[in-house]
């Protein structure tokens, strides 16, 4: 039995044309007529399924579905159609006994107490969750071992830079020991070592403790560091279910070389391959593996012309994403 | 009930951070406060009496309708955030918590700044004790704590109602201005001097008419304009829990039908 299983999730919003005139929100709230009530949904039709100590990335372009469906996901909102199940629980209608199970993070948002010390949020949060003391001090010890939380401990939220706010939201969700962490965005805003210092964190959390991860973020440095799985959605519905490595292979396409030429030349061509971009000496072309492998395509230049130097690129994720956004699953 | 403690205590933990700012919101609240009690008392310099009452008599009711209505308001303060924080999507996170969402609300907001409200109210009970000559019996302290407890009770009540709508409408209501700050207003004074659709929506709607001015009524030994059945003041626990039931009904469907904030 996988951890999360959702099958034909759907979610319709119903949302109120805004009446004109200053009477107009009275006028909504008293008569439904009048107001024309439009059905938008932000989720059609999504069925996946994420087995224990899994760590998948859910991916999609803004407004594509992914914060309705964690909504839906950790029982916020109710689901206008389809099933959740989350660790044998229906979110919407055992929320309270899942909330013991889950943690959530949302990085635009902090569940910490802003004027309060950071430490003291910690302890709320232990009542919250009723974790037991001993339990407690162990896990509290643990998590400043590997956020390095000490230095700020005792500062007031409100001080904290955005880096130590998230390792300190991350403490806070982990504290009960969730079966399942959802993290919307956790890099969002960090400087470079901010987020590589969360990216091993949470390697480490699920490599060592088994925590199952849902990730949604837009950095996709994020999911190749820390994702073998992804889903890719957009309007409300799954475009891609699969390994990350292979999304680049099977619909990356084409690879790119970069040649610098030791002269110029008038007008080159390799077989094979196509002449994306010219920049006086350098060259860069683009070449699909089925159709030519890169030694050959090397080999077939260095006979050709007079070669500086070579570099090979990988497709990478980010540009196969923005083709499956603008351009749907070939 | 001690989870509610620990976090109204860190709620208030935090205000106390800025001390000076919290001194002058409590002697704001109790100067604003105070301008009222003053008008009632200029106004009986005119008026020897309001609808058969005397000023100390008046003072009586407006005490225990003003303390009734500083303590919801002081315990009720989280529920006027309320509409705040399921606008801008902050209530999701009180729906991730193993907590009850209407503790988590009540316990995210406490203003000791009401107590200015509160004092302006006791301070109108000691004058309406040095003006009046109550015959106080077991029974009528018993009805007057009464009171008080099933006044602030429908005055949270309104706030939950308040606080339930925006669930529907994410927009703040001013629906509920009208039941609190009116209804103080209402509460103040003998309800003869009220039309009778005011009457009526006091009296059976939002009953404060019944937790406020029959048991002061029955305090003072005034006689009842509307002539209700003679345990009518003592109905007033009993109505405030209906309309309470009402609120944490109303409070439920909304919880229901929340539908966050888009992303």
């Amino acid at each position: 039995m996988p951890l999360v299983h959702v099958e034909h999730l759907q979610k319709r919003f119903r949302v109120a044309e805004r009446g004109g005139g200053p009477l107009g929100a009275l006028r909504r709230v008293i008569s439904r007529e009048g107001r024309g009530v439009r059905e938008v949904a932000a989720v059609e039709d999504i069925s996946f399924a994420i087995g224990r100590g899994e760590m998948v990335a859910y991916v999609g372009p803004n407004g594509a579905g992914k914060s309705t469906t964690i909504k839906m996901l950790t029982g916020i909102l109710v689901p206008s159609g389809g099933s959740v199940v989350v660790d044998g629980l229906i979110p919407w209608r055992q929320r309270t006994m899942l909330a013991a199970r889950i943690g959530v993070v949302f990085g635009q948002r902090t569940q910490l107490w802003w004027d309060l010390p950071l430490i003291e949020s910690l302890r709320l949060l232990r009542h919250i969750y009723k974790v037991p003391e001993g339990r407690y001090r162990e896990k509290l010890a643990r998590l400043t071992d590997l956020l390095d939380l000490g230095p700020f401990l005792d500062r007031p939220v409100r001080q904290l830079s955005l880096g130590q706010r998230m390792r300190g939201d991350l403490a806070a969700s982990l504290l009960h020991d969730p079966k399942i962490l959802y993290l919307d965005e956790p890099t969002i805003g960090l400087d470079v070592v901010a987020k590589e210092r969360i990216r091993t964190f949470l390697l480490d959390l699920n490599r060592r403790e088994g925590v199952t991860v849902l990730l949604t973020t837009h950095d996709m440095a994020d999911i190749s560091r820390l994702c073998e799985r992804m889903l890719i959605i957009d309007h409300g519905k799954l475009l891609y279910d699969g390994g990350v490595g292979a999304i680049a292979e099977r619909y990356g396409g084409e690879r790119r070389l970069v040649v610098d030429l030791a002269e110029d030349v008038a007008a080159p061509a390799v077989p094979g391959a196509r002449l994306e971009r010219r920049e006086g000496t350098r060259l860069w072309l683009s070449f699909r593996r089925e159709e030519i492998g890169a030694p050959a395509l090397i080999a077939a230049l260095t006979a050709r012309y007079a070669i500086r130097d070579l570099t090979l690129e990988e497709p990478d994720i980010e540009a196969v994403v923005r083709r499956i956004y603008e351009e749907g699953l070939p | 009930m001690r989870l509610y403690l620990l976090l109204a205590g860190a709620r208030l933990r935090g205000q106390t951070q800025y001390r000076v700012s919290f001194a002058l919101q409590v002697a704001s609240s109790f100067t604003s406060t105070f301008v009222e009690l003053l008008a009632l008392l200029i106004l009986f310099r005119t008026f020897s009496s309001l609808g058969g009452w005397s000023v100390g008599e008046v003072a009586f009711l407006y005490g225990l309708a003003s303390v009734s209505f500083a303590l919801a308001e002081l315990f009720g303060e989280g529920l006027e955030q309320a509409s705040r924080m399921i606008r801008e999507g902050e209530f999701d996170r009180v729906l991730t918590r193993p907590v009850a969402p209407l503790l988590q609300v009540l316990a995210a907001d406490i203003q000791p700044r009401r107590i200015g409200r509160l004092a302006q109210g006791i301070l109108a009970l000691a004058l309406a004790g040095r003006w009046t000559t109550i015959d106080w019996t077991p029974l009528k302290a018993a009805l007057f704590i009464g009171a008080i407890a099933s006044t602030a009770v429908v005055f949270l009540t309104v706030f939950l109602i308040g606080a339930a709508i925006c669930f529907w409408t994410i927009e703040s209501s001013e629906f509920q201005n009208i039941f609190t700050y009116g209804g103080t207003e209402l509460a103040s004074n003998p309800l003869q001097i009220y039309s009778r659709w005011l009457q009526g929506i006091f009296l059976y709607i939002v009953p404060l008419g019944l937790t406020t001015f029959y048991p002061a009524a029955h305090i003072l030994a005034k006689p009842d304009p509307f002539g209700l059945p003679p345990f009518t003041p003592f109905l007033a626990p009993l109505v405030a829990a209906l309309f309470l039931g009402l609120g944490l009904l109303i409070w439920g469907l909304g919880l229901r039908q929340y539908q966050s904030t888009g992303s």
